[in-house]
């Protein structure tokens, strides 16, 4: 009669076990994105314009220059940050100053966002300003998006282009 | 009587915990409790994941387009074998998850991280991100929805911390971004970069750990394999969709042993993700510290007693003494030496030393390695003090992390409780029952595989089999002492366990008083 006790707790340890591992291991399901949305990915890898621009070398100074390293012109490394809007509807989504990388700000500027949205239809606009200047854009682009339920958009953002990649 | 080290820290969580063990324990005889092979059956899962998961791979192909394909064909096409066999690849690395968190718990209540043992709690934390990566990483190979879900969070993840500038996640805004290449490198990290950190890792965390228990009985692996075996052929695993960065997907049937960070992710952010695992780490590396813990004093070696016979060298379960040159005048080799930083005072040595010994004549009473706060003459003091009583009582020696042996005194018992059974000289116990006339001895300690010094138990049996010096002397009637195995807050039955032992040897009294006069006296002869 113990025996069988015993057999029986075994038998149910292991069946609770079981039940754990089979509760937890696929699943409850879980929804990244609220039913009914998609996603627009922005990504952006965008080299701006440099800080200072190049300038041609006085001939003093391409004589001071060691005869092999005699250049004509010098190029100051640094980029400026670019400065990145996007609107959806009119609506301001992003607004970021993205540095350049690296130690001394002269690669690219990367950016990447997700933002789940809600399907349906959007103006989408972008506009990028990627040179010393204060005020205005260096880059304006208008992109329709019609977003169906589970598609992901990609905007992407290149050196001197911009394209919008809708789901086949 | 109890030592000063009795019932130490968070006393009320250990016993709840020994509550919620106990069903466990009455179905699997104790010695194959699992929650008593909790690492062991860590190992054991591990061992599984890693021979199914060799099977996979013969058939896996590292490739965008073949991943998901080879893995469909696997669960399909050869559902007797490769779809089984991924099933329990899966369940096992999901067991291993079970028993690690629960490893963990336990050895945390158990105060089993605390003063020199914390190396092993310490070395134990990576392995938890071990154990992460590798069903994190797993969920890659199969490149369906999850695994895209999986791998953009973890690129979005790496991406918050600076160390990328051009983002990780960039790999996989679309399909045309995802490299083939990438899963010959998950591959290459799956199968055997991470296996060899693991194994380097496990045995990191039981350097300090003498004769570790690295196996779990074999009834607790056939057990548990067939039970995986079962879920396995019961709910077969399933891929996803194949992934589509075109897509995010809508529904997730989510491993959460594994991946349970991701939701929490997309529920808050990458950052909060950060802070919740690292936080949680420091706090969990720190908690050996946490808080203060005041060491009782370690072993000390008395040179006058020690041959240098090297017994309990052999024994201390924490590798705490060294056999040394010898460095006083006497004629033998070698000495033992204690490494305070390494000794729990558990006092095992003093039960392994064969100078301890209560028939010795000296006062105060030495041995050649004892506890300062329970030498050997305390030991024969205890012994000593209920001499008056001690004519058809029974002396019960429990430990300070079995069951509370002080519950079960009475006018019949009289208990000694000591840091752990394994400090028991076995010349003690012969003592006890020679000399001071008990008639009989029980031993009471932690149940089987669940020593909390590891070994003490196995060490005390095997004394008293005398398949371990120093052994218990065969002129002790075996039939007048009991052991018991069990776990603390089991008093109840340690109490009728007793009241049975007192039974059986009033009846060997009243068969030895029948047959022989004059045996039952012969006792009092030696005092
Ligand atoms: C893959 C993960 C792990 C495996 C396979 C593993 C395995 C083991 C094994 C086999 C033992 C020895 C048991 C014995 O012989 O008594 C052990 C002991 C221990 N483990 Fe782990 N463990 C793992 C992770 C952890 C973690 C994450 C922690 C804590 C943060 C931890 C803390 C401990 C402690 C405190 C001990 C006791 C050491 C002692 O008795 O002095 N382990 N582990
Ligand atoms: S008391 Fe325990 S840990 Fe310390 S030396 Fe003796 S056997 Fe080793
Ligand atoms: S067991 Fe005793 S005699 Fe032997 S080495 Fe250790 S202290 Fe010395």
């Amino acid at each position: 009669m113990r025996r069988l006790a015993r057999h029986v707790g075994q038998l149910a340890a292991w069946t609770l076990f079981l039940v754990v591992i089979a509760a937890f291991a696929m699943g409850p399901a879980f929804s990244p994105v609220p039913e009914g949305y998609g996603e627009l990915k922005i990504s952006m890898a965008h080299l701006a314009e440099r800080v200072e621009p190049c300038r041609p070398l006085t001939e003093e100074e391409q004589t001071d220059l060691p005869p092999t390293r005699r250049v004509t012109e010098v190029c100051p490394r640094g980029r400026v940050p670019t400065l990145v809007r996007v609107r959806l509807d009119g609506e301001l989504i992003i607004d970021r100053r993205v540095k350049a990388a690296g130690w001394q700000e002269d690669g690219r500027a990367y950016l990447l966002e997700f933002e789940p949205l809600p399907a349906g239809h959007y103006e989408l606009e972008l506009a990028l300003r990627d040179s010393p200047r204060e005020e205005g854009y260096d880059m304006q682009r208008q992109f329709k998006l019609a977003l169906e339920p589970g598609h992901s958009a990609l905007l992407e953002i290149g050196d001197g282009d911009v394209a919008l990649r809708l789901p086949q | 009587m109890t030592t000063p080290q009795a019932h130490a820290l968070p006393g009320s969580a250990r016993r709840l915990l020994a509550r919620l063990e106990m069903p466990l324990s009455r179905a699997f005889d104790g010695v194959h409790n699992p929650m008593h092979h909790l690492g062991a059956l860590t190992i054991f899962f591990f061992y599984v994941a890693l021979v199914t998961g060799i099977y996979l791979f013969i058939f896996y192909r590292t490739s965008l387009e073949g991943a998901w394909e080879s893995v469909e064909y696997l669960t399909h096409e050869q559902w007797y074998a490769g779809g089984i066999l991924r099933s329990l690849h899966r369940y096992a690395s999901d067991a291993a998850v079970i028993t690690l968190g629960l490893h963990i718990v336990r050895e945390m209540i158990r105060s089993r991280h605390k003063g020199p043992r914390w190396f092993s709690w310490l070395t134990g934390v990576p392995l938890i991100w071990i154990v992460l990566w590798f069903g994190i990483s797993g969920y890659w190979m199969v490149w369906d929805e999850l695994a895209q879900y999986v791998a953009v969070g973890s690129a979005r993840l790496m991406d918050w911390l600076p160390i990328f500038t051009d983002p990780m996640s960039r790999n996989f805004i679309s399909n045309e971004a995802v490299s083939s290449r990438l899963f010959t490198l998950i591959a290459f990290i799956h199968l055997v970069g991470l296996p060899i950190i693991a194994v380097l890792a496990i045995w990191f965390h039981l350097l300090r750990v003498r004769r570790p228990r690295i196996n779990p009985t074999r009834k607790l692996m056939l057990g548990s394999l067939v039970a995986l075996l079962v879920l396995s052929v019961l709910v077969p695993v399933y891929s996803h969709p194949p992934a589509d960065l075109d897509r995010v997907p809508l529904s997730l049937d989510i491993d959460w042993f594994y991946l349970a960070i991701f939701p929490l992710m997309s529920l808050t952010s990458e950052g909060f993700v950060w802070l919740v695992a690292g936080g949680g780490t420091l706090v969990l590396a720190a908690l050996p510290w946490l808080p203060p813990a005041k060491k009782p004093p370690v072993a000390e070696v008395h040179l006058p007693d020690c041959t240098g016979c090297g017994f309990c060298a052999e024994d201390c379960p924490y590798g705490a003494i060294d056999m040394v040159e010898r460095s006083d005048e006497r004629n033998f080799k070698l000495e033992a030496k204690v490494n305070p930083d390494l000794c729990v005072s558990c006092g095992i040595c003093t039960g392994s030393c064969p100078s301890s010994s209560p028939f010795r004549q000296r006062r105060p009473l030495t041995t050649g390695i004892e506890m300062p706060h329970f030498t050997m003459e305390d030991f024969r003091l205890q012994i000593d003090v209920a001499a008056d009583k001690a004519r058809g009582a029974v002396l019960v020696f429990g430990c300070d992390h079995g069951p509370r042996v002080e519950r079960v005194a009475g006018p019949k018992t009289h208990t000694v409780s000591l840091p752990c059974v394994g400090m028991i000289p076995p010349a003690g116990i012969d003592y006890a029952m020679r000399s001071t006339g008990y008639s009989g001895v029980a031993i009471a300690g932690c149940e089987g595989c669940d020593c909390h010094h590891r070994l003490g138990d196995d060490f005390t049996r095997q004394r008293i089999e005398r398949e371990r010096q120093p052994g218990l002397r065969k002129r002790v009637p075996r039939e007048r002492l009991l052991t018991v195995w069990m776990k603390t807050g089991d008093e109840t039955r340690l109490d009728q366990k007793l009241t049975e032992f007192g039974k059986h040897l009033a009846d060997l009294s009243g068969e030895e008083e029948q047959t022989d006069p004059q045996e039952s006296g012969r006792r009092e002869e030696v005092q």
